[in-house]
Formats: C-alpha cells, structure tokens, sequence
C-alpha cells in the first residue's frame, strides 16, 4: 500500500517536473526576481509534494501546481515590495476605446503599435502591471480555460472574464504609453 | 448586439470558443462598427504580441535537478519470475528497435529538432513574410554603403555585414524586421529569380544549438530545411544570423562564404 502510494508520487512528480519551466516563467514574472522565482518554485514542488494525496488523479496537473505556486506566492511575497498597483483589478474600469473619432485615431495608431512592439517592450509593461493582472493574463496565455484560471485564482468564471479583459486593456494602455 | 456585448465576446471569439450563431452576429457588429473592429484587431495583436514576443523564462538546470532531487523515484521494478517468459519475449524486438532509435536519433535531431529549431521556425516565418508584403523593403539597394547607414537610429545595434552584394547575389535592400523578442536588421539578396534573406539580429539569450552544427562557408552553422526552406543560422560574437531561401543548399552556403568572408 505504502509502495503503491510511492510509485503515484514518483508518477505524479516525473509529470509535474515537466512543468518546472512553466512555472519557473510564472513565478519569474511574479516575483521579478530570478532568485526569488527559484525559491518560489522550489517552495511550490516542497508543497506540492506534501500535499501529493489531495490532487485528484484525471484533473488538471497544471493548474492544481499553478494554483498552489500562486497561494505560495500571496502568503510569502504579497507584503513585500512587489504589488505596483493600489487596489485590485475588479475595483479598476477598463479603459475601452469608445467610438469617437479621436479614439479612432488613437485606435490606429496603438494597431500599428502593437503590430511593432518587441519583447522587452512587452515584458516590462507586463511586470508594471498588478499581480492579479499578470497572473490572469499569464495563466490564459498558458492555456488555461476560465474554469481553470477561476480555480487557481479562487474565484467565479465570470470575474475570471472581467478580470481578463481589464487586465489586457491595461496591458495595452501600458503599451500605449510607450509609444507616446 | 451591442458595442458592450460584442467586446465581451471578442476573446472567446479569438479563441474558437464561440458559437456559429454568436460568432456570425459578432462579425456582423464588426462589420458596421468601425470601433469594435478596432478593437477586435488591437486585441488580435495584442495576444499575438504576447504569445510571440513576450520572453518565456526557463527554469535554470540547477533548479531543475534539485527538484528531481527532492522528489521521491519510483520503487525500482522487481518483475515477478513468472512474468518472465512473457517479458522475454518482448524484449529482443524491444531492445532492437531502441538501438535503431539511438542511431537515428542524432541524425533526427540535427536535421528537423533540437534547441535551434525555433530559432529556424522563426527565420523561415520572416523570410514568408516578406516575401508576401506588397513593400517588403524600408530602403532600396544603391548597395550596402547606402543600406547599412540606414539602420542608424533604428536598431539598438549596429548589424556587421559587410559583404556589398555582387553580380550573383545582388543586394535589393533593407528593413527593420523582429527575430523573436528583439529587433533585427533585414537584407534581401537575390539569386537569379529568387529572394534570400539574412536577418541579423542580437544573439544574446536565445536558444543556440549546440549539437548537430556544421561547417558552412567558414562558419559553423546550424543547416536546416524547414517547409522547403533552406535556413543556415550561424552566432558571430554578440550578433546572430540567419540565412532563409528557397535556392540550393551550395548556393546559400556560397552566400554564407562570402559574408564570412568579408566579416
């Protein structure tokens, strides 16, 4: 029995090792920190491990390991010097081009942006953002389904949703602010 | 449907997750509201943006080990003597087929696979793209002394290329390209009817093979063909460069030998 359980560990873990990288570019762009981001990863796989029995063979891998790297992370790093921005996302209007024909304007010009921003450009505007912004852009951009998010971020589909597009309408006024 | 229910749909309708219904009255919002339309193409952009240009961090080998370390192996397999006969039977075709593998693998992983291969996908992508543009160029050759000055002030390095172009391959210009996460200086070179491109880019931080290199024109290169594209991609000190066309694989290395040589 106790054999039994080991071998499920080791199966568990070979798959979750595979995720090492996935997680490491979450916690990177989380913490800001390369050394901080190792200790948060190292810290998620020591939990992960204790906790081996509570995952639920058949589910999501990945999002259970997402979702204990991001509990990991608000218990040991939100007090310290990393949240830029006062007040969560849900509390934030989404700045949405209206139909005007001055935001037109500004609409083609922030297309022809985007269509030229580079990396660098992207990653910075990215860790100017919120934690809860670059996590839910960063765990869609993983492939995460809202359902899936929802559960790593603990919280209902629907906000999931809103989250998501507030979180990419200030990703693109960060870009837009570079441009000017 | 209005401007506020269309841009809720907008990224579940980038993501194939909308029904035929919705996603035809989408489009049709779309097409008679210019600012959804905006919108629809700025949130296109962005998610392109981010899934191609957004750095992916990988986790460093040391990391990687402890956390192997840390995790308990599988119990080591102890198979049950009756079971034998059965397994032996498997094995010789088994261990047969894993030496053809262990063979075939290096030859697999210089030609199609391996750290480099996004480095390619990315090369051959550019090269497609150009070749699609109505104005592939920025500048138009008068040759390299006119092109390369160009670059100045658009780029946040100063791309080394000093082969001018010659009767085989003459020089017909430049742009401002991206490689990747970064910028990259653009040439096209022509050979008989046929377009090359050489993107010459900053090396640092991307995912260089170290296996499977080759020596071409006096340089060692990863030599690829990729969707009927010979790539030959190649690191000279803090730049890299990558060479993409549909000419012969002699003729690009001949290319390859006289920018090597005149670097």
């Amino acid at each position: 029995m106790a054999g039994e359980r080991r071998a499920d560990a080791a199966a568990l873990g070979r798959e979750a090792l595979a995720y090492a990288d996935t997680l490491y570019n979450l916690a990177r762009y989380l913490t800001r920190s390369p050394t901080d981001a190792e200790d948060l990863v190292q810290e998620t796989y020591a939990r992960a491990l204790s906790a081996v029995h509570q995952f639920t063979p058949g589910t999501n891998l990945k999002a259970w390991l997402f979702r204990i790297l991001r509990n990991t992370f608000l218990s040991q790093y939100r007090h310290e010097r990393h949240n830029p921005t006062v007040g969560g996302l849900d509390t934030v209007v989404a700045v949405a081009p209206g139909p005007e024909s001055t935001q037109l304007l500004r609409g083609d010009l922030e297309l022809d942006r985007l269509r030229k921003v580079v990396g660098e450009e992207i990653e910075r505007a990215l860790a100017s953002l919120s934690e809860e912004a670059r996590t839910v852009i960063l765990l869609d951009l993983e492939g995460l389904s809202e359902v899936e998010v929802a559960q790593v971020v603990g919280c209902a589909v629907g906000t999931v949703k809103s989250r998501l597009s507030r979180a990419r309408a200030a990703l693109r006024e960060k870009l837009r602010d570079y441009s000017r | 449907m209005t401007c506020d229910e269309a841009r809720e749909l907008l990224l579940d309708a980038q993501r194939g997750r909308l029904p035929a219904d919705q996603r035809g009255a989408l489009e049709g919002h779309q097409a008679s509201c210019e600012a959804c339309a905006h919108e629809a193409a700025a949130e296109a952009l962005l998610s392109e943006a981010l899934e191609g240009r957004l750095p992916q961090h990988a986790a460093p080998v040391a990391l990687k080990r402890r956390l192997a370390a840390a995790w308990p192996d599988a119990p080591a397999a102890e198979p049950a003597p009756r079971r034998w006969a059965s397994w032996r039977r498997a094995l010789v075709p088994a261990l047969a087929v894993g030496v053809l593998l262990l063979a075939a693998l290096p030859l697999y992983y210089q030609r199609s696979s391996g750290p480099g291969e996004p480095m390619v996908t990315e090369a051959v992508n550019d090269h497609l793209r150009l070749l699609s543009s109505q104005h592939p160029l920025d500048i138009e050759s008068g040759g390299m002394h006119q092109v390369k000055p160009w670059f100045e002030g658009r780029l946040d390095f100063a791309p080394v290329v000093r082969f001018l172009g010659d009767d085989e391959f003459p020089l017909r210009g430049g742009a401002v390209g991206y490689y990747l996460d970064r910028k990259a200086a653009v040439f096209v070179f022509h050979r008989r009817l046929h377009a090359v491109t050489l993107l010459v880019f900053r090396a640092e931080g991307l995912p260089w093979p170290r296996r499977g290199l080759e020596r071409v024109g006096g340089v060692t290169a990863q030599v690829t063909t990729s969707r009927g594209f010979n790539a030959i991609v190649w690191r000279e000190g803090e730049l890299g460069y990558a060479l993409v066309s549909d000419v012969d694989l002699p003729e690009l290395a001949r290319l390859v030998g006289r920018l090597a040589a005149a670097s």
